[in-house]
């Protein structure tokens, strides 16, 4: 049986498209782009890291416009982040230069720096609020008075007092978890690798990887998907079972070389700052050493990503993790990287899962005409 | 002062300043647009802490512009949709590019901008460090 060209469809598109539009405004409200990037910190954040795209203002636009849907935004911002040209790369980027806005580490109580928990959920009950609904902007003004007016000039002496803290603690720099557990030789030392990194986006991605191209796949993985597969691995469907040693949330400084002249570090180009959620998880394994004595090692697992997206930068630490071990005797599925790295892309499984919606009269057809072919054949058997 | 820290000022700092400086140059050279302020992405490359290797986190949006006066050319790069502030910036570079006497002057105002940076992160810091756990220990 060949293709059969059919046509007819097209009114109904146009008509389908125009109730899409429908749907998004017929309840006579309109929410501008700036409410959303004002008001929808963590949706933002979902769509920029999954999108592999830290555009603020672009990720509220697609959220806008695909109703809130995060698998439709994302896919829009993938797409316009496609059509625009890469012009630099950034300098390499450490993660010990953060403009810290909460750091807290469930392996240690007493680490340089202190547990900082800034904004988060985790400290609240999870009742609805329903005093929101009568929420007005001059309520909000008073309340930003108020958070000002405490922050800095209520009292001098406090100010002062807090302002000595930090210089004595500068938190913006303080050692990481991990460098202190190296120090102290807790933690194999690890060399400064400068390879080249792959970047997924220009070749596809090839197996065996290389540890740049799992970190990136992972960074960019819907946070979903990323959470699932990190807790099966925990649940006993991988050889894991992480400690947080450190969980970071800031802002990272961005700066590439000055393009149109040679120059030194000090003519670098400043173009922003990016918020991150960074993780180290320790994970403890058994290592064999000579005379089948046994001993207790610790390996990390590495998480970053775009905007303050804590459960998935965890999970994501958990799979590198349980990506790195080679050599298990009975690995599964999470151990393997073909099956983490290849389905855990936002764009790519809601793709091929959407496409099934698209028509396959034609291969369905011919399923149908065996199965009538079968039955015929049964019918023919019976009666004879 | 050298561009990285007159570019962290300027982007962190108010459009006021940056079209105030980029002004002062408009009023009294010929300013040609090489590159009108357009899109374009930078690709981010970070080092991982647990191997210290370098892997790609992703892109970041970037608006871009290129101006020349006489016969130096400017750039000016800045985070997200911001074609005003990326025009002034490459005047500003280019400005200091061509070594105008326009920019000795400029050191005194970008300080005072530097210092105003500096003070409102500090009061973030401030805010912040109040959510900084106190640990006591419980007598049972």
């Amino acid at each position: 049986m060949g293709y059969v060209a059919v046509k007819g469809g097209s009114s109904a598109i146009e008509e389908s498209i125009k109730r899409l539009q429908y749907q998004r405004i017929k309840a006579k409200k309109k929410i501008d782009v700036e409410v959303i990037q004002g008001t929808l910190r963590g949706l933002i954040d979902k769509i920029m890291s999954e999108s592999s795209l830290y555009a603020r203002e672009l990720a509220a636009l697609a959220i806008k416009q695909a109703e809130g849907n995060p698998e439709e935004a994302t896919f829009i911002l993938r797409a316009y982040r496609s059509t625009l040209p890469r012009k630099y790369y950034s300098q390499v980027v450490d993660t010990e230069d953060m403009r810290i806005e909460r750091r807290i580490s469930a392996a240690l109580k007493d680490i340089p720096g202190g547990q900082i928990l800034g904004a988060s959920y985790d400290y609240r009950h999870r009742l609805l609020d329903f005093e929101l609904y009568e929420e007005k902007i001059e309520d909000l003004e008073k309340l930003l008075q108020e958070f000002e007016a405490e922050g800095w000039s209520n009292s001098e002496e406090e100010a002062s007092g807090a302002k000595q803290k930090t210089s004595e603690h500068s938190y913006t720099k303080v050692p990481k978890v991990i460098s202190f557990l190296r120090a102290e030789g807790l933690l194999p030392p690890v060399k400064i690798d400068d390879s080249e990194p792959d970047d997924i986006t220009r070749k596809s991605i090839e197996f065996p990887t290389r540890r740049s191209a799992r970190l990136q796949t992972l960074t960019r993985g819907e946070a979903g998907a990323v959470t699932a597969l990190g807790y099966a691995a925990i649940r006993g469907y991988g050889m894991v079972h992480p400690t947080v040693g450190e969980l970071r949330v800031g802002y990272l400084p961005i700066h590439i070389d000055y393009p149109l002249q040679e120059g030194n570090e000090e003519d670098a180009v400043y173009i922003g700052e990016i918020e991150v959620t960074e993780v180290e998880s320790l994970i403890p394994q058994v290592i064999e050493k000579e005379k089948g004595r046994k001993e207790i090692e610790f390996t990390v697992g590495y998480g970053l990503c775009y905007g303050q997206n804590e459960t998935k930068a965890i999970a994501m630490s958990i799979l590198d993790s349980c990506l790195a071990k080679k050599d298990l005797l009975s690995p599964t599925a999470v151990h393997d990287e073909e099956f983490v790295l290849l389905h855990i892309d936002a764009v790519e499984a809601s793709g091929f899962i959407s496409h099934l919606k698209l028509p396959h009269y034609v291969t369905f057809q011919s399923e149908l005409d065996s199965l009538r072919k079968t039955k015929k054949k049964e019918e023919n058997h019976e009666s004879i | 002062m050298q561009r990285k820290r007159r570019t962290t000022i300027l982007v962190k700092g108010s459009m006021e300043l940056a079209r105030t400086l980029a002004e002062e140059i408009l009023e009294r050279y010929q300013v040609q647009i090489i590159q009108e302020p357009q899109q374009g992405l930078v690709m981010v490359k970070m080092r991982d802490q647990s191997q210290h290797t370098l892997f790609y986190i992703g892109e970041v949006l970037i608006t871009e512009c290129k101006v020349q006066i006489e016969d130096t050319i400017g750039l000016g790069i800045i985070q997200e949709q911001n074609p005003q502030k990326a025009y002034y910036l490459a005047i500003i570079d280019s400005a200091y590019n061509a070594n105008l006497f326009e920019t000795k002057a400029w050191e005194e105002l970008l300080i005072r901008e530097e210092k105003k940076n500096q003070e409102l992160e500090e009061q973030e810091r401030l805010q912040i460090l109040k959510t900084k756990v106190d640990f006591t220990t419980m007598s049972l």
